[in-house]
């Protein structure tokens, strides 16, 4: 096993220098929070949530109730409308997530658009909303672009907010990344990856999942070797003046 | 006015201004606008598990709870490593100045996950600092906003823009693997390399 406990363990069909593709290991590298609360007897604490207010019981309801806002005052001395007596502290467990209308009501059939705005907040386009489908695991391999970029120019140009660690899983993988870690290694540069046909477009790790420009970054000691695919989605720059 | 984050360096404390820059600064934003079949805007809310609460926005808190189910105050419990060692808080890094000695390699920063950016600005003298970021000099020193358990990494670096930038991430468990270690299991006319780090079209 490449490390106890592997999380996240995904799969990744990439294609090296030559044009040759392999389906291989993608492993989470986030490291596990190693703290534990206890209680003041050295038990294991636990976390729950609770309900703090619903719809029935919030401002729009009891302005609705009491016939205008400048009404609520006094039904809130004579009755505590405000609060639900049954319910509020209940815990929650099997909960779900529901759209609801301007009057509170749940709505069964939605229809959704992007609203894609300028750093500024206004409007540049209005398209229906597509869910970005994964494309880092599908019949076309992540292709190397050919464009190299030494790491000592390109590690400040970018904000690396995510990686992946790419595994062999059999011998003959082993050769294949080992040999590019190796390659990578000796050009001391990370290799702009792409997805798609053409392999310039961003990588969709998840469905609906952001979109990253997808780094290669190679290491070797010894026999051993350290594939890492660095994901960025923004440039290392300052904001143009005015942005907000 | 916030308090400003300070830098000690060559004996010298540098107060520095922190301004975060995000994605959104650079390429703009996406929202998701969701619409009933009359047109009417929705919002997201949560159905309760008796299936008739609607609880919207902020109605929903996060408790602590004793094995039995009794409420705690978080403040009161401890927190403790793995080998069931009290692990101390580390205060915030504004309390204090922040010595900035360790240098680290292009290598060491690129293993970490960089969660933030921030833009730095100082009404002191820059100078001496600079000319070490300009060499590529990347300094890496703890760096906590509140105070808790685990400082994250903050890294001070000049960007390829010749700005000054406070990254803050986590740093990864990225290994070395060896053979043994196995872990189980079209072409078209190229398009213009301005296209393929274009990242206002994600």
């Amino acid at each position: 096993m490449l490390r106890e406990g592997i999380e996240q363990m995904g799969t990744i069909n990439i294609a090296n220098d030559k044009g040759r593709d392999a389906v291989v290991g993608s492993v989470s590298v986030l490291k596990p929070v190693k703290v534990r609360w206890l209680d003041e007897q050295g038990r294991q604490i636990q976390s729950g949530r609770v309900m703090k207010a619903h719809q029935a019981h919030e401002l729009t309801a009891l302005e609705a109730a009491a016939g205008g806002r400048d009404k609520i005052a006094q039904t809130l001395i004579d009755a505590d409308p405000e609060i639900d007596m049954e319910n509020f502290g209940a815990m929650l467990k099997e909960s779900s997530r529901v759209y609801v209308n301007p009057e509170g009501k749940i709505v069964r059939k939605v229809r959704q658009f992007e609203v894609i705005r300028n750093p500024d907040g206004t409007e540049r386009e209005r398209r229906p909303r597509k869910i970005a489908q994964p494309n880092s695991d599908t019949e076309t391999p992540l292709k190397w672009t050919g464009k190299l970029m030494k790491k000592k120019e390109v590690y400040n140009k970018f904000v690396f907010a995510k990686k992946r660690q790419i595994v062999h899983v059999n011998g003959l993988t082993y050769d294949f990344l080992y040999g590019m870690a190796k390659d990578l290694e000796k050009s001391e540069s990370l290799m702009l990856l792409g997805a798609g046909a053409k392999g310039n477009q961003p990588l969709v790790l998840t469905r609906g999942g952001q979109q990253y420009r997808g780094f290669l970054e190679g290491r070797t000691q010894g026999e051993k070797y350290c594939l890492i695919l660095h994901l960025s989605n923004m440039e290392l720059k300052s904001a143009p003046k005015g942005a907000e | 006015m916030a308090k400003p984050l300070v830098l000690s360096f060559g004996g010298v404390e540098i107060p520095l201004g922190l301004e975060k820059v995000e994605r959104s600064d650079l390429y703009g934003f996406v929202e998701i606008e969701t619409l009933d079949e009359q047109g009417r805007k929705c919002s997201l809310a949560t159905l309760a598990d008796d299936g008739r609460s609607l609880i919207g926005s902020g109605g929903i808190s996060l408790v602590t709870l004793s094995p039995e189910g009794n409420w705690l105050q978080k403040k009161a419990c401890i927190p403790t490593d793995n080998q069931g060692k009290k692990v101390e808080m580390v205060p915030s890094s504004y309390a204090a100045p922040v010595p900035l000695s360790e240098v680290v390699s292009i290598e060491e920063y690129l293993s970490h996950d960089i969660r933030a950016v921030y833009q730095i600005s100082s009404e002191a003298d820059l100078g001496g600092l600079m000319a070490e970021l300009k060499k590529g000099t990347i300094y890496r020193f703890p760096y906590s906003f509140r105070g808790g358990l685990e400082p994250d990494a903050g890294f001070l670096l000049l960007a390829s823009d010749g700005t000054a930038f406070m990254a803050v991430g986590s740093p990864t468990k990225l290994e070395f693997v060896g053979f043994e270690q196995s872990a189980g299991i079209a072409d078209e006319e190229s398009g213009e390399e301005e296209d393929l780090l274009d990242f206002g079209m994600m």
